[in-house]
C-alpha cells in the first residue's frame, strides 16, 4: 500500500510540472534591444516612386537611372552576442496562426513601422555583435501553411511553383530597361541546400544568407539602457553591377543567385546608442 | 478499495485538469492510419492534427467553387473521386476557368499523406503549399488568395466552421490550407485487392494477376518500387527527345534534369487515364506499347531504359496483358466509393 502511495505521489509531482508553466522565476534579468533597419540607395536615403513612375531619382554602377517602387526583405534568427559570452537568440516559431509566429521580420520600405525590430527578454549584459539570416531558410518552409509575416494572403511573398519564400524583393523602373514597361522586378529566393552528387552539376541554389556585423561599441543592455542598432541596407550594394537592359526579371533562384551574393555585403552597421 | 483511497482521488482530478479531450469515444472516420504495409507518413501532423471538423471543413472547400474568380471551378472539377481524384478521361491536360488549358495532367490524389515533394515536377514541397498553385493559376481558379480569405470572411457560414475548427472565427490562409490538407491527407487508398492480397487478409489473385505481378517486379519496379509504386524521383521514361515541358529542370535549373518527371504511384491506376504528365495515352496498353516500341532516346533518357540490343523494355504481348491484370488489382473500390468523400 505504501508502495502505491509513493507511485501516485510521484505521478502526481510529474503531472502537476508538466501541467503548470509557473517555472520560478531565474535570477537572470532581462532587457530590450531594438535593431533598426535604414535603407538607403548609396549615398541617399531611400524614398519610393509608384510603379510605373517614370521619375528616375537614383542611378546604379553602370550609370543608368532608376527609381524604386517595391523593396523588402525578411529577416530572422536574430542573434546578439557579447564580449563575455553573452548571448541572445531571438525565439522562432512557424505557425498557422499569426500570434504564434515568432522571429520572422519583413522590413518593408513603405511601411515605415516594419524597420525596426524590438527584441525583449535580452539578458543584461553587453553585446558587440549581431547575426541575422536575410530570407527565410528550410526550416520556415518545411513546417507548412504559416500565419503572419509567413501568409501569401498578409503580404507574404511566396514562389507557388517553387514553394519558397521571395527573401528579398526590388522593384522599380529604368529608363534602360529592356522591359516594354521600362520597370523591372528582381526576386531573390532559393532555400534548397543539395550538394550534387559525383559527376553532376548543381542542382537548385540556396539564396539565404547569413550576415554578422560587429556593432563596434559594447552595448549595455539593463534596466536603465536600452541600445538601439541602426543598420542601413544599401539597394545600391544588392543590384551591383546590374544592366537593366537586359536584366530586368529575376525570378527564380538561379537568375537570383549573384544578387543573392551581393546580400552579403549590402548591411553595415551605422551607429548604435 | 484503491479508488476510494484519496490520494488517487487527486491523482485523477489532476488528470482531467491536464487533458482537454472530452470523454465520448473517439471517431474513427476522422483519425488517418498508417495501413500496415506503408511506408511512415511525412505529413507535418504536430502542425495540423486531423479532426473532424478540420476534414469536413476541408471538404466543403475542396467542392466549393467560391475557390476560383468567378464561382466556376472547384477542387473537384479537376479531382474526381469516380476517378481516385485524378481528372477526368476527357481532359489530358487540365481545363480550368473560361475553359483554359493547363499544360499537365491532373494526377490522381491518393496517399499524399506519405508524399514529400507534390506536381509532375516535385516544385511544391509542402501538402499545405499545394492548393496556392490551384486557386491562384490563371488557367485553373484564378483568385488571389487574399481576395479569396476576404470572400470567406464575409460568408454567412464559413466563419463559424472556421471557430469550430480552429478554435478562431478569423479565416485565415493558413487555416483554409489546413483544412483542405486534412481532407486531402484522408485519401488514403490501401483497400486494393492488392493490398488485401499482401496483407493476407483473404485475397486471391488469379494465376495471371500473379504472373503479372512477377514480371512488374522484374521490369517495372526499378522505378515504381514499393507499396506506393514510386520511388519518389524524377526520371525520363522516353516519351520525348525534344521537350516542350522540361519538367524537373523548371525547379532545379539544371540541364540534366529535363525531361524528368516524378515516378508516379499506380494505385487505382486503371481508373486515372489519360497517362503521363501531359496525358498522351489513353490506356494501359498504348502505356506499355510505348515501354516495349516508343522509348525513344535523349541526353536525360533514364539508364534502365536503354536495354542491351534496343531502347525500352522488351515485353511480349501476353506478358503486357499480364502486366495490365496486375495493374488492375491496384484498383481500390473502398476508396472510390467511400462516403466521407462525398459532396454533402
Ligand atoms: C483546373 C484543374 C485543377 C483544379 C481546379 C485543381 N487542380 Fe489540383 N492539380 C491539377 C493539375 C494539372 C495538377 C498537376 C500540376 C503539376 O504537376 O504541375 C494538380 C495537382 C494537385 C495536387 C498534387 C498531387 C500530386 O500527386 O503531386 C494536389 C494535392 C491537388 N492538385 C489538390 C488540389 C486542390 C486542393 C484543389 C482546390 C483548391 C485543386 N487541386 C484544384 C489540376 C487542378
Ligand atoms: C526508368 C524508370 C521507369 C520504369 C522502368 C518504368 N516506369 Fe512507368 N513511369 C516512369 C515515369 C518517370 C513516368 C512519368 C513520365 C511522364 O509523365 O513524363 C511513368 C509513368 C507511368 C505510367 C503513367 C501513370 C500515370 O498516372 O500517368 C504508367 C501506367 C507506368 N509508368 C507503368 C509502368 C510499367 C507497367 C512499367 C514496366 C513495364 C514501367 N512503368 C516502368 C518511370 C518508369
Amino acid at each position: 500500500m505504501n508502495k502505491i502511495k509513493y507511485i501516485l505521489l510521484v505521478s502526481i509531482f510529474a503531472l502537476t510540472m508538466s501541467c503548470g508553466e509557473d517555472d520560478t522565476p531565474q535570477a537572470e534579468r532581462f532587457g530590450e534591444f531594438v535593431v533598426e533597419f535604414d535603407n538607403i540607395v548609396g549615398t541617399k536615403q531611400m524614398s519610393l516612386k509608384t510603379a510605373g513612375s517614370t521619375d528616375y531619382n537614383f542611378e546604379n554602377n553602370q550609370g543608368q537611372n532608376f527609381n524604386l517602387s517595391t523593396f523588402r526583405y525578411y529577416i530572422s534568427k536574430i542573434k546578439l552576442s557579447g564580449p563575455n559570452g553573452e548571448v541572445y537568440e531571438d525565439e522562432m516559431k512557424v505557425d498557422a496562426n499569426a500570434a504564434n509566429v515568432k522571429g520572422y521580420y519583413l522590413i518593408q520600405e513603405s511601411e515605415p513601422s516594419s524597420s525596426e525590430i524590438s527584441l525583449n527578454n535580452v539578458p543584461y549584459g553587453e553585446y558587440d555583435k549581431i547575426i541575422f539570416t536575410v530570407g527565410i531558410e528550410e526550416d520556415g518552409v518545411v513546417e507548412g501553411a504559416a500565419g503572419g509575416v509567413l501568409d501569401p494572403a498578409e503580404g507574404a511573398w511566396f514562389w507557388n511553383w517553387n514553394s519558397g519564400y521571395i527573401g528579398f524583393g526590388i522593384e522599380g523602373a529604368s529608363s534602360a530597361s529592356g522591359d516594354a514597361n521600362k520597370g523591372f522586378s528582381i526576386h531573390i529566393g532559393g532555400w534548397k541546400d543539395i550538394a550534387p552528387a559525383a559527376g553532376e552539376t548543381q542542382r537548385f541554389f540556396n539564396n539565404v544568407k547569413t550576415i554578422t556585423l560587429n556593432l563596434g561599441v559594447n552595448a549595455k543592455v539593463s534596466a536603465t539602457q536600452k541600445p538601439q542598432a541602426h543598420i542601413v541596407t544599401d539597394a545600391l550594394k544588392v543590384l551591383g553591377d546590374i544592366n537593366f537592359q537586359d536584366t530586368y526579371g529575376v525570378h527564380s533562384p538561379l537568375a537570383g543567385k549573384p544578387f543573392a551574393e551581393n546580400i552579403t555585403t549590402a548591411f553595415a552597421v551605422d551607429h548604435v546608442h | 478499495m484503491i479508488i476510494a483511497h484519496p490520494v488517487l482521488w487527486v491523482c485523477l482530478f489532476c488528470l482531467t485538469a491536464c487533458s482537454s479531450e472530452g470523454d465520448s469515444p473517439r471517431d474513427l472516420t476522422y483519425e488517418f492510419k498508417k495501413p500496415s504495409n506503408f511506408p511512415e507518413p511525412t505529413y507535418t501532423f504536430d502542425n495540423n492534427t486531423i479532426t473532424k471538423e478540420g476534414f469536413l471543413l476541408g471538404r466543403k472547400l475542396f467542392f466549393d467553387p467560391k475557390l476560383s474568380r468567378d464561382g466556376s471551378v472547384s477542387c473537384n472539377n479537376c479531382h474526381q473521386q469516380s476517378k481516385a481524384f485524378a481528372d477526368s478521361e476527357q481532359h489530358p491536360v487540365s481545363v480550368g476557368i473560361d475553359d483554359l488549358l493547363g499544360i499537365r495532367n491532373a494526377p490522381s490524389l491518393t496517399n499524399l499523406a506519405f508524399f514529400k515533394e507534390f506536381f509532375w515536377d516535385g516544385g511544391v514541397t509542402h501538402l499545405d503549399f499545394v492548393p496556392i498553385n490551384a486557386i491562384e493559376s490563371e488557367v485553373e481558379m484564378d483568385e488571389d488568395l487574399a481576395n479569396l480569405v476576404r470572400k470567406l470572411k464575409n460568408d454567412s457560414e464559413y466563419p463559424e466552421l472556421f471557430l469550430q475548427a480552429f478554435g478562431t472565427e478569423e479565416v485565415t490562409s493558413p487555416y483554409i490550407l489546413h483544412s483542405l490538407s486534412q481532407f486531402t491527407l484522408m485519401m488514403v487508398s490501401s483497400n486494393s485487392a492488392y493490398d488485401k492480397y499482401v496483407r493476407n487478409e483473404g485475397q486471391i489473385l488469379s494465376e495471371t494477376e500473379i504472373a503479372g505481378l512477377e514480371l512488374f517486379k522484374q521490369k517495372c519496379s526499378s522505378c515504381h518500387s514499393g507499396e506506393l509504386f514510386t520511388d519518389f524521383t524524377y526520371r525520363n521514361n522516353g516519351l520525348d527527345s525534344e521537350f516542350t515541358d522540361t519538367g524537373r529542370a523548371r525547379i532545379t535549373e539544371s540541364r540534366q534534369d529535363e525531361g524528368k518527371f516524378r515516378v508516379p504511384s499506380l494505385r487505382n491506376v486503371e481508373l486515372t487515364s489519360p497517362y503521363m504528365h501531359d496525358g498522351r495515352f489513353k490506356t494501359l496498353e498504348a502505356v506499355l506499347d510505348h515501354y516495349s516500341e516508343g522509348v525513344v532516346i535523349s541526353p536525360t533518357l533514364d539508364e534502365e531504359l536503354k536495354g542491351n540490343t534496343s531502347l525500352g523494355i522488351s515485353m511480349n504481348e501476353d506478358e503486357k496483358s499480364k502486366i495490365i491484370a496486375f495493374l488492375r488489382t491496384l484498383t481500390d473500390r473502398e476508396f472510390i466509393s467511400d462516403s466521407k468523400f462525398h459532396n454533402r
